[in-house]
């Protein structure tokens, strides 16, 4: 695990976030900082702007104010292509719903991240099944989502997102969809992935989650950082 | 009930888009039905609609004035059933050689008329007023006679009164050259007395017979002199419009089907997407037929209004068209009646809205018998991956993924995919046809369009007297040979011969020159080179039981010629054979030209040559060679109506991607922060109807070349020609390569605008509604 004293390299820096949707103050002036390697929590109550933080860092979204800086880059002043060229190299994103491709089998989806960076359909492929079989679903590959348990969807979802070996692990609510065993599982996967040096942001309601996953815990309200504290490990 | 309205007015609002697009699908179909019914309505009879307009005579009958009075015609007219009108007094009238005849021959028959109305026969008075006083007569011409010529002289001779023009009316009957006043008759020396009679059966000759003997039979023997049945006029009148019939209602067809097909994707496809919202209205408290009630509320608001403008927007584009398309009686439009007839456009206004209403029934039915639960899912759940064995191997192909993904979606909604599909397939079958049939036309136009460019008419008319050329003949046909920028001159004479063994009168055409053939297109056989050689249209060589290679006899004025049919021509006109100049001479010695067709070298100006050849010689009328309004108005029609249908296609392309941008709202955003960029998007979008576009291209040719050989050799048939193998030889590989392209231009241009709207999604707003 690694803290905020481990003097790593600052990966995010958030500096004064807003996000406005109209008269709704979603952000009302965010600054943060995360460092290579760190697994932070961010909660809160719902509305507090807990996943619109994260979709500032993901790029998923632009701030109405302040900058947010990822691994030296300015999100906020990037165009589209260039925010999609981000995503695809520095993010992987694991949602409540898991966002899987109907159509696509559990492998191409997951053989689908590789494959829009341009790499060749059989290497993506390769990789994908590699995770998948690291993550404990490789016997599900030919199956499609509708026929997948929630824990097995978002274990294929968190495959996906570690395809292209992203910096930055953005979590949503990853173990909200899913019932307490499988939550169980998707808390050790992202246990261990950080254990392995991958940083990690994730958003969450659940306590348990928070304490057992991260290493910080930064506590929102009415889109401001009201506290912040380092996590013991429970695992 | 007001609890549905305020629901649907509130669905309305909420999806606005997808109402515009209902509306716009609705207006652009509404247009294209007025027009295709429109089409379909005036191409179904035309004869039948002239002649009921103006409820012409079953039969002319001719009576001798002497053998029976007008009271005793009238009287006999009286029977059961029986209209009549008349009877009318009756003069043939020769006009001078040298007058401005108006286009009607030396001989006329003008009839006493008080006014042209009446319960039989009723001429269209197009220009200027009916004669009503003495002095004044009103010609039979159609409405592209100019209008200019009112008030202009028409002399009768031999000693006869001058007549002015005070009207043209049109009598597609033919029962007068011309009307006067019954007050003018007598000086014209009536030496007949014509009635003309609607019979209830009409249906056969024998009918007819049948009618005019229970009105003759109280009259004196002999009384009698001519009668004429209508039934050989409809045969004679109806070949133009036969022409343009097929092409017509292969194109009204093909509007109407479009129209429906595009309206049912477009509606079931908006119902079934909000399917969601059905679920939340009932677990709101609706009851299941309420729901319905919203549905077919909401749908029912663009529907109308789209009808309603698209009625209108088909009326107005209607009106120009088809009067240029319908230049005449032959087409079945009168003058003043060039417009959509009334119930073609009540059967838009009601049938549209049906047909979406009917559309949208369907699945809200399906909904309607849904748990809410379920239909509340419907939607977010996670779908049934269809076809997945395609998408693993397309997935597994070298394709750029956006592509391939593309290529994928069209199998993930297959009914709306098939529709979809269907409508390019119809678009494609349109332009397919059309090309076809507008290269035909182009080549039928343009064949022999180099072969003049001006025509030298051998005399003129300066106020209703005949001008003569101050040259001879000879020395004319030299002049106009040396006039600046002429290389070639023909000069074409026409007799009036008989055909030995036929009772139908013939037209000689002499021709002599540089290019005998003057653009007339050989469909077999050879042009002449002997003196006692001619060449013969189809229809004139199907009248007569005439082939190549047979030898006919013409006869003028006791002198008698036997002839060898060496060639058949284009040429509709089952009067007209053409010969040399010495087989013209032989039968007819004093003939000469009646016009000299001049060719000029290339680049040079038709109007500055006839302005040299009038100031060469005053006594010619010099006129550049028209366009070809024919073969204008069917390639400009087909092409206009070609876009029209292409349009309506696109727009279901456009209403599919809209729905799959809806449905996949989710996928696309989840593809987005997965790191595809908006032109990646943009890519898969428009790859998954152009996918549609090149199975509508391989499904859409053969049909469209299937309806060009159903359709155009029988539009050939109708006004009896030949067409020759270069013109409709159309299907070439470059041709159709290009056409292929059709589908997937229709698929790409309906598709371009939604896929960069989907590829401008913003994630964090898609993924926020999950």
């Amino acid at each position: 695990m690694v803290t905020e004293d481990s003097g790593n390299e600052v990966v995010v820096r958030l500096d004064g976030v807003r996000k406005e949707y109209g008269e709704t103050t979603a952000l009302a002036g965010v600054s943060l900082e995360v460092r290579a390697g760190e697994a932070v929590a961010v909660m809160g109550p719902s509305g507090c702007g807990k996943s619109t933080l994260l979709n500032m860092i993901a790029g998923l979204d632009r701030p109405t104010g302040g900058s947010v800086v990822v691994h030296g880059e300015n999100v906020g002043e990037c165009d589209e292509k260039r925010l999609a060229l981000y995503r695809r190299h520095r993010i992987g994103m694991i949602f409540q719903f898991f966002n899987l491709i109907d159509d696509l089998s559990a492998l191409d989806n997951v053989a689908l991240a590789a494959q829009l960076t341009g790499t060749p359909a059989r290497q993506a492929r390769r990789r994908a099944l590699e995770l998948l079989d690291e993550l404990g679903v490789a016997g599900r590959r030919n199956a499609h989502p509708a026929v997948l348990s929630g824990g097995e969807r978002q274990r294929v979802a968190v495959a996906r997102a570690l395809m292209n070996r992203p910096a930055l692990l953005l979590a949503d609510e990853p173990t909200g969809a899913l019932d307490s065993r499988a939550g169980e599982q998707v808390m050790d996967l992202l246990l261990d992935l950080n254990q392995i040096g991958q940083t990690l942001i994730l958003v969450t309601h659940d306590a348990r989650l928070a304490r057992r996953c991260a290493g910080r815990l930064i506590q929102l309200a009415d889109g401001r950082v009201t506290g912040e504290q380092t996590l013991e490990v429970t695992a | 009930m007001r609890a549905v309205w305020r629901a649907a007015r509130a669905a309305v609002r909420r999806r606005g888009l997808q109402t515009l697009v209902i509306a716009l699908v609705t207006l652009t179909s509404g247009a294209a039905m007025v027009i295709a019914l429109g089409l379909l309505d005036a191409a179904s009879a035309p004869f039948d609609k002239v002649f009921g307009a103006q409820r012409g005579p079953h039969v002319v009958a001719v009576f001798d004035p002497a053998k029976a009075s007008g009271e005793r015609l009238e009287r006999a007219a009286r029977q059961p059933g029986v209209e009549a009108a008349g009877p009318f007094r009756q003069a043939t009238v020769e006009l001078p050689d040298d007058a401005m005849r108006f286009g009607l021959g030396a001989q006329i028959t003008v009839v006493g008329r008080a006014d042209p109305g009446g319960p039989v026969d009723r001429p269209d008075l197009w220009a200027g007023r009916w004669a009503t006083r003495p002095g004044e007569v009103v010609l039979n011409r159609q409405s592209d006679w100019a209008p200019d010529d009112l008030g202009k002289r028409l002399p009768v001779r031999p000693g006869g009164p001058s007549l002015t023009v005070v009207g043209f009316a049109f009598d597609l009957s033919g029962t007068a050259d011309a009307w006067v006043a019954p007050g003018q008759i007598d000086a014209l020396r009536p030496t007949a007395a014509q009635l003309l009679l609607r019979f209830p059966d009409a249906s056969s000759e024998s009918a007819l017979r049948a009618g005019l003997e229970t009105v003759t039979e109280t009259l004196p023997d002999g009384s009698l002199t001519a009668s004429r049945s209508y039934l050989a006029l409809k045969h004679q009148v109806s070949s133009s419009a036969r022409a343009y019939t097929p092409y017509l209602m292969a194109f009204g067809i093909l509007g109407v089907v479009v129209a429906v097909l595009i309206i049912v994707n477009v509606v079931s496809g908006a119902v079934i997407s909000g399917f969601r919202q059905i679920g939340v209205l009932r677990a709101l408290g609706f009851t299941p037929w309420q729901v319905v009630g919203v549905h077919l509320a909401w749908i029912s608001v663009p529907a109308v209004l789209g009808s309603a403008l698209g009625t209108a927007v088909g009326n107005a584009v209607a009106r120009p068209f088809f009067g240029s398309v319908f230049t005449g009686p032959d087409a079945g439009v009168l003058h003043d009646s060039v417009s959509v007839s009334g119930r073609v456009n009540a059967v838009t206004l009601i049938g549209l809205p049906a047909v979406c209403l009917l559309a949208a029934l369907a699945p809200t039915l399906r909904v309607h018998r849904m748990p809410a639960a379920r239909a509340i899912s419907a939607g977010s759940a996670p779908r049934a991956g269809r076809a997945l064995r395609l998408q693993r191997r397309l997935a597994g192909s070298a394709l750029p993924r956006p592509v391939s993904l593309g290529m994928g979606l069209p199998f993930a909604r297959p009914g709306r995919s098939a529709l979809t599909l269907a409508a390019v397939v119809l678009g494609v079958t349109t332009v397919t046809f059309a090309t076809g049939l507008a290269t035909t036309m182009d080549r039928f136009g343009g064949a022999g369009r180099d072969a003049y460019q001006v025509t030298v008419y051998a005399s003129r008319f300066d106020d209703g007297r005949e001008i003569q050329p101050r040259h001879p003949d000879r020395e004319l046909h030299a002049l106009l040979a040396g006039l600046p920028d002429a290389t070639e001159v023909t000069a074409r004479a026409d007799v009036e011969v008989r055909l030995v063994g036929s009772a139908h009168p013939v037209i000689l055409e002499g021709r002599r020159g540089d290019r005998l053939s003057l653009g007339d297109v050989l469909t077999a056989g050879r042009w002449m080179r002997g003196d006692d050689e001619i060449v013969a249209g189809s229809a004139f060589l199907r009248r007569n039981g005439v082939r190549v290679g047979d030898r006919i006899t013409l006869e003028k004025g006791g002198q008698r010629r036997t002839m060898r049919v060496v060639g058949e021509v284009m040429q509709n006109n089952a009067r007209v054979v053409v010969t040399g100049w010495p087989a013209l001479h032989a039968l007819a010695p004093d003939e000469k030209p009646i016009a000299y067709h001049v060719r000029l070298r290339d680049g040079a100006d038709p109007a500055a040559y006839a302005r040299a050849a009038r100031a060469a010689d005053t006594g010619v009328s010099p006129a550049p060679r028209g366009p070809d309004n024919l073969t204008r108005t069917i390639v400009g029609s087909a092409t206009a109506l070609t876009l029209m249908l292409a349009l309506v296609s696109a727009l279901g392309v456009f209403n599919t991607v809209v729905l799959n941008t809806r449905d996949r709202r989710r996928d696309l955003g989840t593809l987005k922060s997965m790191g595809m960029t908006p032109g990646q998007v943009t890519v898969m979008t428009v790859t998954s109807m152009a996918v549609l576009g090149v199975l509508g291209s391989l499904l859409g040719i053969p049909l469209g070349v299937a309806g060009y050989e159903l359709v155009v050799p029988r539009m050939a048939d109708a006004v009896d020609i030949t067409l020759p193998a270069f013109m409709t030889d159309v299907w070439h590989a470059p041709a159709l390569a290009a056409l292929a392209l059709a589908g997937v231009a229709i698929a790409v241009a309906g598709a371009l605008v939604p896929a960069r709207r989907a590829g401008r999604l913003t994630i964090a707003e898609v993924l926020r509604g999950e």
